[in-house]
């Protein structure tokens, strides 16, 4: 569950980011911008694990 | 003095105070070259983001974005080279005051709006950045 919100909250946000950072909003501009937010948002969330384990 | 030439003229003072911050970077010792990098950067965002709009080309925004991302990074990596990363009032005092004090003209000139939105990103990233990178450790300061 803390895993599922970790991932949330970084995808709302970076997601948010990609949307102020684009010249054009548009539907593909979107659905790029949420993939590729998903995608930051695993390795966001990978990343603090990989940090905390040592 | 058109409204481009005062957002020029205050581009200027950045552009100015990088002068004093090279020579240090050239000449000082190692810590202090730390410290000029960091300043550098921050100096660097806070021009171009005044330049964009007294020359009218929003791109020189997204210069100042990647500039608050890559400068802080850069000054860590070096801090991990050169073993010590200087507490440094004079970047987090040019961060928190010189930042707000460029922003917000910025984002009243631009109106709501992305455009906005984004002003405020980059100026907090060179805050965080900024604070980050010299308020770090007690006496003499530590590797990251």
């Amino acid at each position: 569950m803390a895993a599922v919100l970790e991932v949330l909250v970084w995808w709302i946000a970076l997601t948010g980011i990609w949307l102020v950072l684009i010249s054009t909003v548009d539907p593909l501009e979107v659905l790029v911008g949420a993939v590729a937010a998903l995608a930051a948002a695993l390795l966001a969330r990978a990343g603090r694990r990989a940090v905390a384990a040592q | 003095m058109s409204t481009s030439d005062g957002w020029l003229a205050a581009a200027l003072v950045p552009l100015l105070a990088l002068g004093p911050v090279l020579w240090r970077i050239a000449h000082g010792p190692a810590k202090d070259r730390l410290v000029g990098q960091n300043l550098v950067s921050l100096l660097a965002g806070l021009a171009l983001l005044l330049a964009a709009q007294g020359f009218g080309r929003p791109s020189y925004t997204d210069v100042a974005l990647v500039v608050s991302v890559l400068g802080p990074t850069g000054t860590l990596i070096y801090a991990r080279f050169l073993d010590v990363l200087p507490d440094s009032r004079l970047v987090k005092w040019t961060a928190l005051i010189g930042v707000p004090a460029t922003v917000l003209p910025l984002c009243v000139a631009t109106g709501p709006g992305r455009a906005m939105a984004k002003l405020l990103l980059v100026g907090a990233l060179l805050i965080a950045g900024s604070v980050v990178t010299s308020a770090r450790g007690g006496d003499g300061g530590t590797t990251a």
